[in-house]
C-alpha cells in the first residue's frame, strides 16, 4: 500500500514540479525570473557538490573551483575566442563541462590520493592556486576586474528566454546525476564513504572510482557556473576565492546531504534569502553567519532532515 | 605552414634576440642577490613577518592537533586583536605603556572571545561531521568580520609603534628597522614559553595526550572540556597577540583577514597539522620565501606558496613535522 501510494505521490510531485518549473517565468516578474536562473545555477551546483559529499563521503573543500573555472570557460569563449556570437553560445555547454572536468581530472588526480581533511585541504589548495593564477593572468582573466558585459545572443538576452535554456540545460544535468547516484555506479560510491577498506577488497579501483566521481561532478559544477556567468554578464575571480568554498556546503548543508534535491532546495534558500537580506542591509555576511550557526547547532540535517522528521511524526 | 617552419620565419629570426632579452631580464630581476643590503633587508622582513605567522598558525595547528576542527576564523580572530590594539593605542599614541596594554590586551580580549566561543558552539559540534565543523568556524568569519565593521568601521586604521621602537638600529654596518627586530623577540620569547607551557608543565602533558588520544585521556579522568577550552583561548591570545603586534606594519582594516588565514592554513599543512615545532619552521620559510618572492618573482610569488602547500600535501601529506596521517 505504502508502495503504490508513493509512487502515485511521487507521480504527483513530478508533474507539479515540472508545472511549477516551466510556469515561473509567467509568474514571476522579470527580476524574480532573473532570481529563478540563479537558483536553477546554483541547484545544479548544490547537487553537484552533494554527489561527492553525501554520497561518496568526500568533502571538497574546492568545489568553487570548477564553478569558476566554468564560468570563466563561457566567459572566454564569448568574449575573446573571436567565434559567431551564435556559435560561440552553441558551444558554451559543452565547453564549460569540458574544460571543467579536464582541470577536475588534474586536480582530482592528486586530490583522491588522500582522504578526509587532507583531501579537502588539498582541493583547497588547488583552488587557491586557481584564484591566484586567475587574478594574475590579466590577459586572459581580465585579473582584479574579472570578466564583464557578457551578454547571450538575440531573444535569449532577455531573462524570460534564458531561464528555459538554463532550464533546458540544468533539468537534464540533474536527471543524469539522479541516475549516476542511482546506478550500480552511485551504490558503489555510497559503500565507499561507509567503508572504503572493504570496497577495496571487493576488487573495485577505489580511487579510479573517486577520481571518476570527482571529474563528473566538477563538469556539472562548471556547467552551472558557465550558464550563471552568462545570465549575470560577469565573472569575478572572488567566485574562486576561499569564502566561496564555503557556499556549496552551505546549500547543502541547508538543504539536508541525506537526499538526492535537498542540496537544490538548500540553493533556492540560500539565493532567495541572500537577494531579500541584502536588499535591506549591507550586513548579508553577519546574517548568513547567524543562519550558518542555527543550521549547525540546531538542524544539522538540514531543511530535508526536518521535513522528513514531521512526515515521520504525522505518520505516526 | 611553410611560413613557419622555414628558416625565413620572423619567430626562428627573433629567437636569439628574444631569449637574449630573457636572459636580460633574469638578470635584472636577480640583481639584488649581490646587494648585501638588500639581502640582509629581505632577510629580517621575512623572519619577522614569519614570527607574526608563527604566532598565529602555533594556535591554528595546536587547536587543530587536540580538537581535530580547522578553524577558518583564525585569521580573523588576528584581525580582531589588531583592532582592538589599534584602540588602545589611539588612547595615547607613540607612548610605550599604552603599548604594552595594547599587546596585553589584544591578547586577553581575545582569549576571553576564544574561551566564549569554545564554550558557546564548538564545544557542541566536536562529534558532528567535517563539513558542519568547517561551517561553524565560517559563520565566526562572516560574523565577526561584519562586527568588526560594525564596531571600527570600514576604512583603514595605522598604528604608531611607540616612540622606542619606531627608529632604525644599527648593527653589523647595516641599518635594521628597530620595530621589526623587536617583532623578532617577541616571537622568539613566545617560541620558547610555548615550549616551557607543552614540555615542562602539567598542562602541557595533557595537551600533548590528547593530540594523540583524546578518549584516552579522558577515560583517565582529565578535565578534557575545560583543557579544550583553556587550548583555544591560547591559541585565539596568539591570535591575538600576532594581531596586535602586526598592526603597526599593517593596515589595519576589514580585509586584514583574509590574506592571514591562508598564509596560515599554507604554514600549518607545512609544518604538520598539530606540531608547534612545525608551525615555527615552516613559518620562517613561508616569510623567507615570501619576502625573497617578491624580488625574484613580483606579482607571482603568492602562486608559490600554494604550489608549495600542495606539493606537500602530495608528497608528504603530514608535512614536516606532523604526525602520520
Amino acid at each position: 500500500m505504502r508502495g503504490a501510494g508513493g509512487m502515485n505521490r511521487s507521480t504527483v510531485i513530478s508533474i507539479l514540479s515540472a508545472v511549477a518549473l516551466l510556469g515561473v517565468p509567467w509568474v514571476l516578474s522579470e527580476f524574480w525570473t532573473f532570481i529563478a536562473i540563479e537558483v536553477l545555477a546554483f541547484a545544479l551546483y548544490a547537487v553537484s557538490f552533494n554527489v561527492l559529499l553525501g554520497y561518496g563521503g568526500m568533502l571538497s573543500f574546492g568545489h568553487a573551483a570548477f564553478f569558476g573555472v566554468g564560468g570563466y570557460a563561457a566567459a572566454i569563449l564569448v568574449k575573446s575566442a573571436g567565434l559567431p556570437a551564435g556559435v560561440a553560445f552553441a558551444l558554451l555547454p559543452l565547453a564549460a563541462m569540458v574544460v571543467a572536468a579536464a582541470f577536475a581530472a588534474v586536480i582530482g588526480f592528486f586530490s583522491v590520493q588522500r582522504s578526509g581533511i587532507y583531501f579537502a585541504m588539498l582541493t583547497f589548495a588547488f583552488q587557491m592556486l586557481l584564484y591566484t593564477i586567475a587574478l594574475k593572468a590579466t590577459g586572459l582573466t581580465g585579473g582584479d576586474d574579472g570578466m564583464t558585459g557578457l551578454k547571450p545572443p538575440g531573444l535569449l538576452a532577455q531573462p524570460l528566454y534564458y531561464y528555459y535554456f538554463a532550464l533546458a540545460l540544468i533539468a537534464p544535468a540533474l536527471y543524469l546525476l539522479y541516475r549516476l547516484v542511482s546506478s550500480p555506479f552511485g551504490y558503489t560510491l555510497r559503500a565507499l564513504r561507509a567503508n572504503p577498506r572493504r570496497v577495496q577488497y571487493i576488487g573495485v579501483d577505489v580511487r579510479a572510482h573517486q577520481l571518476a566521481t570527482f571529474v563528473i561532478t566538477g563538469a556539472f559544477a562548471g556547467l552551472a557556473g558557465g550558464v550563471f556567468a552568462l545570465s549575470t554578464g560577469n565573472v569575478f575571480p572572488g567566485w574562486l576565492n576561499w569564502t566561496a568554498s564555503a557556499t556549496p556546503i552551505i546549500m547543502a548543508v541547508l538543504g539536508g546531504v541525506q537526499t538526492f534535491l535537498g542540496p537544490a532546495l538548500g540553493a533556492a534558500v540560500y539565493v532567495v534569502l541572500e537577494v531579500l537580506i541584502s536588499g535591506r542591509t549591507e550586513y548579508w555576511p553577519l546574517a548568513m553567519g547567524v543562519v550558518i550557526l542555527l543550521l549547525v547547532l540546531a538542524m544539522p540535517s538540514g531543511l530535508a532532515g526536518l521535513w522528513q522528521r514531521k512526515a515521520a511524526e504525522v505518520a505516526q | 605552414m611553410a611560413e613557419l617552419s622555414g628558416h625565413g620565419s620572423p619567430v626562428v629570426k627573433a629567437l636569439p634576440a628574444y631569449s637574449a632579452r630573457v636572459i636580460d631580464l633574469v638578470v635584472q630581476q636577480l640583481a639584488w642577490v649581490q646587494n648585501p643590503v638588500v639581502v640582509a633587508r629581505q632577510l629580517l622582513a621575512g623572519v619577522s613577518n614569519g614570527m607574526l605567522l608563527f604566532l598565529i598558525s602555533a594556535g591554528l595547528t595546536l587547536i587543530f592537533g587536540v580538537m581535530r576542527v580547522l578553524n577558518f576564523a583564525h585569521g580573523t580572530l588576528f584581525m580582531v586583536g589588531a583592532f582592538v590594539a589599534a584602540s588602545i593605542v589611539a588612547l595615547a599614541p607613540q607612548q610605550g605603556a599604552a603599548f604594552a596594554a595594547a599587546l596585553l590586551g589584544g591578547a586577553a580580549a581575545l582569549a576571553l572571545l576564544g574561551a566564549g566561543i569554545e564554550a558557546g558552539i564548538l564545544r557542541r559540534i566536536y562529534r558532528a561531521p567535517h563539513e558542519l565543523q568547517l561551517l561553524a568556524t565560517f559563520a565566526l568569519v562572516f560574523i565577526l568580520g561584519d562586527a568588526v565593521k560594525l564596531i571600527w568601521g570600514r576604512e583603514d586604521h595605522t598604528v604608531a609603534a611607540p616612540a622606542a621602537l619606531s627608529g632604525a638600529t644599527r648593527a653589523l654596518g647595516l641599518t635594521f628597522p628597530t620595530y621589526r627586530l623587536f617583532l623578532i623577540a617577541v616571537g622568539v620569547v613566545v617560541a620558547i614559553a610555548l615550549w616551557w607551557m607543552l614540555h615542562r608543565t602539567r598542562w602541557g602533558i595533557f595537551v600533548r595526550a590528547a593530540t594523540m588520544d583524546r578518549g584516552m585521556l579522558s577515560a583517565l579522568g582529565v578535565n578534557t572540556r575545560r583543557l579544550f577550552t583553556s587550548v583555544f583561548a591560547l591559541g585565539a591570545a596568539l591570535a591575538g597577540l600576532g594581531g596586535a603586534l602586526a598592526a603597526p606594519v599593517v593596515a589595519v582594516g576589514p580585509g586584514l583577514h583574509a590574506q592571514v588565514i591562508i598564509d596560515a592554513f599554507v604554514v600549518v599543512v607545512i609544518g604538520g597539522m598539530g606540531s608547534v615545532v612545525g608551525a615555527l619552521v615552516a613559518s620562517l620559510l613561508v616569510g623567507i620565501v615570501n619576502a625573497f618572492g617578491i624580488l625574484a618573482m613580483p606579482g607571482t610569488a603568492v602562486v608559490l606558496t600554494f604550489a608549495l602547500m600542495a606539493i606537500v600535501l602530495i608528497v608528504r601529506p603530514r608535512g614536516l613535522f606532523g604526525a602520520p596521517e
